[in-house]
Protein backbone atom coordinates (compact mmCIF):
# COMPACT_ATOMS: atom_id res chain seq x y z
CA UNK A 1 0.00 0.00 0.00
CA UNK A 2 1.64 3.57 -1.23
CA UNK A 3 1.68 6.25 1.09
CA UNK A 4 -1.40 8.15 -0.90
CA UNK A 5 -3.12 5.57 0.00
CA UNK A 6 -2.63 5.12 3.20
CA UNK A 7 -3.65 8.92 3.26
CA UNK A 8 -6.60 8.12 1.48
CA UNK A 9 -7.82 5.44 3.73
CA UNK A 10 -7.05 7.85 7.22
CA UNK A 11 -9.16 10.40 5.92
CA UNK A 12 -11.72 8.03 5.00
CA UNK A 13 -11.71 6.13 8.31
CA UNK A 14 -11.51 10.02 10.62
CA UNK A 15 -14.37 10.67 8.03
CA UNK A 16 -16.43 8.01 8.81
CA UNK A 17 -15.47 8.47 12.93
CA UNK A 18 -16.33 12.15 12.62
CA UNK A 19 -19.25 11.40 10.95
CA UNK A 20 -20.41 8.40 14.01
CA UNK A 21 -19.41 11.24 16.29
CA UNK A 22 -22.16 13.71 14.43
CA UNK A 23 -24.73 11.48 14.08
CA UNK A 24 -24.33 10.80 17.89
CA UNK A 25 -24.45 14.61 18.58
CA UNK A 26 -27.80 14.98 16.31
CA UNK A 27 -29.61 13.03 18.63
CA UNK A 28 -29.47 15.62 21.39
CA UNK A 29 -31.22 18.79 21.51
CA UNK A 30 -28.53 21.99 21.67
CA UNK A 31 -29.61 24.96 23.89
CA UNK A 32 -29.46 27.10 20.85
CA UNK A 33 -32.29 24.68 19.36
CA UNK A 34 -33.99 25.02 22.32
CA UNK A 35 -33.94 28.90 22.90
CA UNK A 36 -35.23 29.04 18.96
CA UNK A 37 -37.85 26.25 19.59
CA UNK A 38 -39.69 28.05 22.58
CA UNK A 39 -39.30 31.69 21.46
CA UNK A 40 -40.85 30.51 18.42
CA UNK A 41 -43.92 28.53 20.63
CA UNK A 42 -44.05 31.61 22.58
CA UNK A 43 -44.64 33.74 19.14
CA UNK A 44 -46.99 31.24 18.29
CA UNK A 45 -49.70 30.74 21.06
CA UNK A 46 -49.10 34.93 20.69
CA UNK A 47 -50.89 34.77 17.42
CA UNK A 48 -52.75 31.21 17.60
CA UNK A 49 -54.63 32.07 20.94
CA UNK A 50 -56.42 28.49 22.51
CA UNK A 51 -56.67 26.85 19.13
CA UNK A 52 -52.79 26.04 18.96
CA UNK A 53 -52.72 24.51 22.40
CA UNK A 54 -53.20 21.26 20.40
CA UNK A 55 -50.37 20.62 18.58
CA UNK A 56 -48.23 21.06 22.21
CA UNK A 57 -49.60 17.59 22.75
CA UNK A 58 -49.31 15.87 19.64
CA UNK A 59 -45.39 14.25 20.04
CA UNK A 60 -45.14 13.86 16.22
CA UNK A 61 -45.73 17.67 15.57
CA UNK A 62 -43.59 20.24 15.23
CA UNK A 63 -42.90 20.59 18.80
CA UNK A 64 -40.42 17.74 19.50
CA UNK A 65 -37.44 16.87 17.83
CA UNK A 66 -34.35 15.26 18.60
CA UNK A 67 -34.52 14.06 22.63
CA UNK A 68 -36.40 17.49 23.05
CA UNK A 69 -39.67 18.80 23.24
CA UNK A 70 -41.84 21.64 24.23
CA UNK A 71 -44.37 22.07 26.78
CA UNK A 72 -46.67 24.49 28.07
CA UNK A 73 -48.06 24.87 31.58
CA UNK A 74 -49.93 28.11 33.40
CA UNK A 75 -48.17 28.90 36.58
CA UNK A 76 -51.19 31.27 37.54
CA UNK A 77 -53.83 28.34 37.24
CA UNK A 78 -51.39 25.74 38.46
CA UNK A 79 -51.93 23.54 35.46
CA UNK A 80 -49.63 21.50 32.71
CA UNK A 81 -51.86 23.19 29.90
CA UNK A 82 -49.95 20.71 26.86
CA UNK A 83 -47.27 18.06 26.86
CA UNK A 84 -46.39 15.92 23.99
CA UNK A 85 -45.29 13.13 25.93
CA UNK A 86 -47.18 13.09 29.27
CA UNK A 87 -51.00 12.84 28.27
CA UNK A 88 -50.79 11.92 31.87
CA UNK A 89 -50.06 15.38 33.38
CA UNK A 90 -52.50 17.44 31.31
CA UNK A 91 -54.78 19.50 32.62
CA UNK A 92 -52.82 18.19 36.16
CA UNK A 93 -51.49 20.56 38.80
CA UNK A 94 -47.93 21.11 38.52
CA UNK A 95 -46.06 23.08 41.90
CA UNK A 96 -46.00 20.14 43.79
CA UNK A 97 -44.57 18.31 41.24
CA UNK A 98 -40.71 17.72 42.65
CA UNK A 99 -37.31 15.83 41.03
CA UNK A 100 -35.58 13.13 43.05
CA UNK A 101 -33.64 15.66 45.24
CA UNK A 102 -37.14 17.38 46.08
CA UNK A 103 -36.67 20.56 43.89
CA UNK A 104 -40.24 22.18 42.98
CA UNK A 105 -39.70 22.05 39.30
CA UNK A 106 -42.16 23.92 37.85
CA UNK A 107 -42.29 26.49 41.42
CA UNK A 108 -38.34 27.49 39.72
CA UNK A 109 -39.13 27.54 36.54
CA UNK A 110 -42.45 30.08 36.78
CA UNK A 111 -39.95 32.12 38.35
CA UNK A 112 -37.03 31.62 35.63
CA UNK A 113 -40.17 32.23 32.83
CA UNK A 114 -40.79 35.67 34.87
CA UNK A 115 -38.24 37.25 33.33
CA UNK A 116 -38.56 39.30 30.48
CA UNK A 117 -36.06 37.08 28.51
CA UNK A 118 -36.72 34.11 30.08
CA UNK A 119 -35.19 31.75 32.10
CA UNK A 120 -32.74 28.44 32.62
CA UNK A 121 -33.48 25.62 35.40
CA UNK A 122 -31.53 22.99 35.90
CA UNK A 123 -33.63 19.45 37.63
CA UNK A 124 -33.73 16.06 37.17
CA UNK A 125 -36.08 14.39 34.33
CA UNK A 126 -36.09 11.56 32.68
CA UNK A 127 -34.84 11.72 28.70
CA UNK A 128 -37.11 10.27 26.12
CA UNK A 129 -36.41 6.99 25.62
CA UNK A 130 -34.29 6.39 28.51
CA UNK A 131 -35.49 4.76 31.98
CA UNK A 132 -33.59 6.17 34.20
CA UNK A 133 -33.44 10.18 35.20
CA UNK A 134 -30.63 12.50 33.61
CA UNK A 135 -30.23 15.90 34.32
CA UNK A 136 -32.54 18.04 32.52
CA UNK A 137 -31.65 21.89 32.15
CA UNK A 138 -34.43 23.60 30.75
CA UNK A 139 -35.28 26.84 29.31
CA UNK A 140 -38.73 28.78 30.35
CA UNK A 141 -40.23 31.87 28.80
CA UNK A 142 -43.55 33.62 28.91
CA UNK A 143 -46.31 33.05 26.06
CA UNK A 144 -48.53 35.57 25.60
CA UNK A 145 -51.47 34.18 24.63
CA UNK A 146 -55.00 35.25 24.34
CA UNK A 147 -57.33 35.33 27.07
CA UNK A 148 -55.03 33.88 29.35
CA UNK A 149 -52.26 35.04 31.85
CA UNK A 150 -49.47 33.31 33.30
CA UNK A 151 -49.05 30.88 30.56
CA UNK A 152 -45.35 29.93 29.95
CA UNK A 153 -43.25 27.37 27.44
CA UNK A 154 -40.25 25.55 28.02
CA UNK A 155 -38.07 23.14 26.39
CA UNK A 156 -34.70 20.98 28.17
CA UNK A 157 -31.90 19.90 26.98
CA UNK A 158 -30.15 17.18 29.29
CA UNK A 159 -26.44 17.83 30.11
CA UNK A 160 -24.10 17.02 32.62
CA UNK A 161 -21.99 20.21 32.66
CA UNK A 162 -24.08 22.97 31.15
CA UNK A 163 -25.00 25.41 34.02
CA UNK A 164 -27.98 27.71 33.69
CA UNK A 165 -25.85 31.26 33.77
CA UNK A 166 -23.58 30.05 31.10
CA UNK A 167 -26.98 29.17 28.91
CA UNK A 168 -28.34 32.38 30.54
CA UNK A 169 -25.68 34.47 28.74
CA UNK A 170 -26.29 32.61 25.54
CA UNK A 171 -29.73 33.01 25.53
CA UNK A 172 -29.26 36.93 26.01
CA UNK A 173 -27.19 36.96 23.27
CA UNK A 174 -29.53 34.96 20.99
CA UNK A 175 -32.81 37.08 22.16
CA UNK A 176 -30.93 40.52 21.99
CA UNK A 177 -30.17 41.46 17.83
CA UNK A 178 -28.12 44.53 19.09
CA UNK A 179 -25.47 41.85 20.66
CA UNK A 180 -25.55 39.81 17.55
CA UNK A 181 -22.22 41.00 15.57
CA UNK A 182 -23.12 43.47 12.64
CA UNK A 183 -21.74 41.12 9.71
CA UNK B 1 -108.58 52.53 31.81
CA UNK B 2 -105.67 52.80 34.55
CA UNK B 3 -102.11 53.01 32.70
CA UNK B 4 -100.33 49.66 32.85
CA UNK B 5 -97.04 50.39 35.05
CA UNK B 6 -93.61 49.51 32.87
CA UNK B 7 -90.60 48.10 34.34
CA UNK B 8 -87.44 49.96 34.02
CA UNK B 9 -84.90 48.40 31.41
CA UNK B 10 -82.02 49.28 33.55
CA UNK B 11 -82.46 46.89 36.30
CA UNK B 12 -81.99 43.76 33.41
CA UNK B 13 -79.51 45.71 32.14
CA UNK B 14 -77.45 46.53 35.43
CA UNK B 15 -78.15 42.67 36.64
CA UNK B 16 -76.65 41.35 33.03
CA UNK B 17 -73.74 44.07 32.93
CA UNK B 18 -72.82 43.44 36.61
CA UNK B 19 -73.21 39.89 36.77
CA UNK B 20 -70.90 39.25 33.53
CA UNK B 21 -68.08 41.95 34.89
CA UNK B 22 -67.91 39.84 37.45
CA UNK B 23 -67.39 36.59 36.88
CA UNK B 24 -64.77 37.40 34.05
CA UNK B 25 -62.96 39.13 37.33
CA UNK B 26 -63.33 35.79 39.17
CA UNK B 27 -61.48 34.31 35.85
CA UNK B 28 -59.14 37.32 35.95
CA UNK B 29 -57.58 36.95 39.04
CA UNK B 30 -57.55 33.15 38.66
CA UNK B 31 -60.28 31.54 40.72
CA UNK B 32 -61.98 29.92 38.00
CA UNK B 33 -62.15 29.11 34.47
CA UNK B 34 -63.40 30.71 31.59
CA UNK B 35 -66.98 28.21 30.81
CA UNK B 36 -68.92 30.26 32.64
CA UNK B 37 -67.49 32.92 31.31
CA UNK B 38 -68.16 32.49 27.76
CA UNK B 39 -72.13 31.01 28.39
CA UNK B 40 -72.95 34.42 30.75
CA UNK B 41 -71.10 36.59 28.17
CA UNK B 42 -73.18 35.09 25.31
CA UNK B 43 -76.76 35.01 27.42
CA UNK B 44 -76.71 37.26 30.13
CA UNK B 45 -74.17 40.13 29.21
CA UNK B 46 -74.72 39.83 25.91
CA UNK B 47 -78.13 38.70 25.04
CA UNK B 48 -80.43 40.36 27.77
CA UNK B 49 -78.46 43.52 28.33
CA UNK B 50 -78.88 44.28 24.54
CA UNK B 51 -82.28 43.50 25.06
CA UNK B 52 -82.79 45.78 27.61
CA UNK B 53 -80.52 48.37 26.30
CA UNK B 54 -83.03 48.18 22.80
CA UNK B 55 -86.08 48.44 25.05
CA UNK B 56 -84.37 51.47 26.46
CA UNK B 57 -85.23 53.08 23.13
CA UNK B 58 -88.71 53.71 24.32
CA UNK B 59 -88.24 55.16 27.88
CA UNK B 60 -86.65 58.22 25.42
CA UNK B 61 -83.43 57.10 27.37
CA UNK B 62 -80.18 57.37 24.80
CA UNK B 63 -77.73 56.99 27.60
CA UNK B 64 -79.05 53.80 28.92
CA UNK B 65 -79.99 52.57 25.00
CA UNK B 66 -76.78 53.15 23.70
CA UNK B 67 -74.75 51.83 26.75
CA UNK B 68 -76.71 48.61 27.35
CA UNK B 69 -76.92 47.90 23.88
CA UNK B 70 -73.15 48.67 23.63
CA UNK B 71 -72.01 46.47 26.06
CA UNK B 72 -74.31 43.70 25.46
CA UNK B 73 -72.61 43.89 22.30
CA UNK B 74 -69.43 43.67 23.76
CA UNK B 75 -70.09 41.22 25.44
CA UNK B 76 -71.11 38.49 22.94
CA UNK B 77 -68.35 40.01 20.64
CA UNK B 78 -66.25 38.84 23.66
CA UNK B 79 -67.57 35.20 23.51
CA UNK B 80 -67.40 34.81 20.03
CA UNK B 81 -63.60 36.01 20.18
CA UNK B 82 -63.44 33.29 22.66
CA UNK B 83 -65.40 30.65 20.76
CA UNK B 84 -63.22 31.67 17.82
CA UNK B 85 -60.22 31.45 19.17
CA UNK B 86 -60.65 28.07 20.74
CA UNK B 87 -61.45 26.96 17.14
CA UNK B 88 -59.08 28.42 14.98
CA UNK B 89 -61.73 30.88 13.65
CA UNK B 90 -60.32 34.26 12.76
CA UNK B 91 -58.31 33.51 15.68
CA UNK B 92 -57.80 37.06 17.39
CA UNK B 93 -53.96 37.81 19.19
CA UNK B 94 -53.18 38.58 22.43
CA UNK B 95 -52.49 42.16 20.81
CA UNK B 96 -55.48 42.32 18.15
CA UNK B 97 -57.46 41.95 22.29
CA UNK B 98 -55.38 44.92 23.10
CA UNK B 99 -56.41 46.62 20.22
CA UNK B 100 -60.36 45.48 20.59
CA UNK B 101 -60.02 46.95 24.41
CA UNK B 102 -58.46 50.49 23.45
CA UNK B 103 -61.92 50.52 21.40
CA UNK B 104 -63.51 49.85 23.83
CA UNK B 105 -61.91 52.20 26.01
CA UNK B 106 -62.28 55.02 24.27
CA UNK B 107 -65.73 54.43 23.84
CA UNK B 108 -66.37 54.34 27.54
CA UNK B 109 -64.36 57.62 28.01
CA UNK B 110 -67.45 58.94 26.12
CA UNK B 111 -69.83 57.15 28.01
CA UNK B 112 -67.94 58.50 31.17
CA UNK B 113 -68.30 62.04 30.81
CA UNK B 114 -72.02 61.48 30.29
CA UNK B 115 -72.39 59.26 33.49
CA UNK B 116 -71.21 62.54 34.96
CA UNK B 117 -74.27 64.31 34.74
CA UNK B 118 -76.77 61.59 35.66
CA UNK B 119 -75.74 60.27 39.63
CA UNK B 120 -72.68 60.10 41.80
CA UNK B 121 -73.08 55.91 41.66
CA UNK B 122 -73.37 56.16 37.64
CA UNK B 123 -70.28 58.25 37.41
CA UNK B 124 -68.12 56.12 39.98
CA UNK B 125 -69.65 53.05 38.12
CA UNK B 126 -68.28 54.36 34.45
CA UNK B 127 -64.98 55.79 36.52
CA UNK B 128 -63.85 52.44 37.57
CA UNK B 129 -64.95 50.91 34.35
CA UNK B 130 -62.63 53.22 32.57
CA UNK B 131 -59.85 52.42 34.92
CA UNK B 132 -60.69 48.86 34.49
CA UNK B 133 -60.27 49.26 30.63
CA UNK B 134 -57.41 51.04 30.61
CA UNK B 135 -55.58 48.70 33.06
CA UNK B 136 -56.65 45.61 30.68
CA UNK B 137 -54.87 47.34 27.77
CA UNK B 138 -51.91 47.82 29.70
CA UNK B 139 -51.74 44.39 30.49
CA UNK B 140 -52.23 43.25 26.93
CA UNK B 141 -49.03 45.87 25.93
CA UNK B 142 -46.64 45.06 28.33
CA UNK B 143 -48.08 45.02 31.84
CA UNK B 144 -49.18 41.62 31.99
CA UNK B 145 -49.56 41.35 36.13
CA UNK B 146 -52.12 43.98 35.90
CA UNK B 147 -54.58 41.98 34.77
CA UNK B 148 -54.93 40.85 38.63
CA UNK B 149 -55.09 44.40 39.43
CA UNK B 150 -58.18 45.01 37.00
CA UNK B 151 -59.86 42.29 38.16
CA UNK B 152 -60.24 43.33 41.84
CA UNK B 153 -60.79 46.72 40.48
CA UNK B 154 -63.49 45.45 38.09
CA UNK B 155 -65.29 43.48 40.88
CA UNK B 156 -65.63 46.97 42.35
CA UNK B 157 -66.98 48.32 39.12
CA UNK B 158 -69.75 45.62 39.01
CA UNK B 159 -71.02 45.54 42.58
CA UNK B 160 -71.41 49.30 41.15
CA UNK B 161 -73.47 48.59 38.64
CA UNK B 162 -75.40 46.31 41.19
CA UNK B 163 -76.06 49.15 43.59
CA UNK B 164 -77.39 51.07 40.96
CA UNK B 165 -79.87 48.09 39.75
CA UNK B 166 -80.16 47.65 43.73
CA UNK B 167 -80.99 51.16 44.22
CA UNK B 168 -84.09 50.38 41.29
CA UNK B 169 -85.83 47.10 42.75
CA UNK B 170 -85.43 48.55 45.94
CA UNK B 171 -87.17 52.22 45.57
CA UNK B 172 -89.72 50.30 43.46
CA UNK B 173 -90.49 47.48 46.02
CA UNK B 174 -90.36 49.42 49.55
CA UNK B 175 -91.76 52.72 47.89
CA UNK B 176 -89.03 55.04 49.13
CA UNK B 177 -85.78 55.42 47.70
CA UNK B 178 -83.29 52.87 50.09
CA UNK B 179 -79.72 53.19 48.47
CA UNK B 180 -79.17 57.02 46.90
CA UNK B 181 -77.26 57.19 44.22
CA UNK B 182 -76.19 61.13 44.48
CA UNK B 183 -76.25 63.66 42.60
CA UNK B 184 -74.66 64.72 39.50
CA UNK B 185 -70.86 65.47 39.66
CA UNK B 186 -71.47 67.48 36.48
CA UNK B 187 -74.38 69.87 37.74
CA UNK B 188 -76.12 72.12 35.23
CA UNK B 189 -74.90 75.57 34.55
CA UNK B 190 -77.14 78.34 35.40
CA UNK B 191 -77.00 80.60 32.52
CA UNK B 192 -78.30 83.82 31.70
CA UNK B 193 -80.73 82.60 29.11
CA UNK B 194 -81.89 79.62 31.64
CA UNK B 195 -82.17 82.09 34.48
CA UNK B 196 -84.51 83.89 32.06
CA UNK B 197 -86.38 81.35 30.58
CA UNK B 198 -87.04 80.16 34.48
CA UNK B 199 -88.26 83.60 35.37
CA UNK B 200 -90.76 83.84 32.57
CA UNK B 201 -92.08 80.14 33.50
Amino acid sequence: MGAGKLVAALTVASTLAMGGIAAAGEDAATPEEVVAKVSAASRFLHDKGASGLAEFNSKDGQWVWKDSYVFVYDCRLDRMVAHPLRPDLVGRSVMQITDNNGKFIFKELCKAGDNKRGGWVEYLWTRPGAGNVSRKITYALGAEMAFSSGLQVAAGVYDDKATAAELLELTQKMTDPTKYPAH
Amino acid sequence: MAEQKLGNPAVVGLAGFGLTTMVLQFHNVGWMGLGPVIWLGLIFGGLAQMIAGLQEMKTGNNFGYCAFTAYGCFWIALAAMLIGNQYNLYVSSKTDVGWFLIAWTLFTAILWIGSMRISSALALTFTLLLVGFILLDLAHFGFPALTVVAGYELMACAAMAWYIMAHLIFADVFGRDVLPVGKPWLRPRSTPAATLKAAQA
